[in-house]
């Protein structure tokens, strides 16, 4: 299927879903007004490629500055998606950049550990800009 | 406005320890320019950047609700986009911590369940503010909620203590001023 992009706008992240190489990045801010109506898009075509699936290796890199809370939903949502495709014989690693002074973004990386246990969850320290 | 006035109101926000002041109608555009300013204010405040960012976020969420729910709004009421209502939005330092504190009209019929809302957030400890966020992180959405239904408990999260809140009369019966303070 074909790749999907969405550019970042200053309060929404960049989404670049690379189906054909079985890469996936979230980088940016992610605030944007309806987060459930900004994402529904992307979770569509990612729910499509995940079933296409077999015996495949995916990355995400996931680099947020920030997330509001209507966000914070929705990726977990779309965590829920990635861990369940492990269970169908996959496997996804999550490369979890947080700020090494947001212990906000760090401790949802952790919760997402805990929950979504198939997930090769690593998260990555990048010093404040 | 003679400018003496205006002089002594931006001495007395400058004693008041206030960063930052709004009044207007909120649209995801102005929170977005908002947002920037007050990064940079908070850029140069002597605090613990994770302080910062709570106070970043605390700002975002108080501003967006407004966004969401004031009651009244220019655009259509049933929107969920593009939306542009009335509120004002405080930010500042006092006495070694910062504050977040965000006002705007809501139906006078909507605070009961506000106020039981708030109070439950309000006598959870810490540790309950955690276990709430992560039961409803997990839950279905609520859907009499445009966001997540994590506002309050965000705001209970990142705040050191209970969340503050007051309903003022309108000379309009049908609504009242809610406002909302949060220390960090």
């Amino acid at each position: 299927m074909n790749d999907f992009y969405v550019p970042a706008t200053p309060t929404s992240p960049e989404i670049d879903f690379r189906f054909s190489s079985n890469t996936l990045g979230i980088r940016g801010e992610s605030y944007p007004e309806n987060a459930a109506a900004f994402y529904s898009d992307a979770l569509r075509q990612l729910r499509t490629y995940l079933a296409t699936l077999d015996a495949t290796h995916v990355e995400i890199n996931v680099e947020l500055k920030y997330f509001n809370s209507s966000s914070t939903k929705i990726l977990y949502t779309l965590f829920g998606m990635l861990n369940d495709c492990v269970n169908k014989g996959n496997d996804v690693t999550l490369n979890w950049f947080h700020d090494e002074e947001d212990e906000t973004i760090l401790e949802f990386g952790e919760e997402l550990y805990e929950d979504f246990g198939q997930l090769n969850f690593r998260p990555t320290a990048v010093s404040a800009a | 406005m003679e400018l003496e006035r205006f002089s002594a109101f931006h001495d007395a926000a400058h004693r008041e320890g206030i960063l930052f002041f709004y009044s207007g109608y909120f649209s995801q555009n102005i929170v977005a320019a908002m947002a920037d300013a007050v990064r940079y204010r908070l850029k140069f405040q002597p605090a613990q950047e994770g302080t910062l960012r709570k106070v970043f976020s605390t700002f975002v969420e108080m501003s967006q609700n407004i966004v969401h729910y004031s009651a009244e709004p220019i655009t259509d009421e049933a929107a969920d986009n593009n939306e542009l209502r009335f509120g004002a939005v405080s930010l500042g330092q006092q006495g070694g911590s910062y504050f977040v504190a965000c006002g705007n009209p809501v139906p006078r019929d909507a605070v009961p369940a506000l106020k039981e809302k708030i109070d439950r957030v309000r006598d959870m400890s810490a540790e309950d503010i955690k276990k709430a966020y992560r039961e409803k992180l997990r839950s279905e959405n609520d859907p009499a909620s445009k966001g997540a239904g994590l506002g309050f408990l965000t705001l209970a999260r990142d705040a050191t203590r209970p969340i503050n809140y007051a309903f003022e009369k309108l000379p309009n019966d049908a609504n009242v001023f809610f406002y909302l303070k949060a220390v960090i």
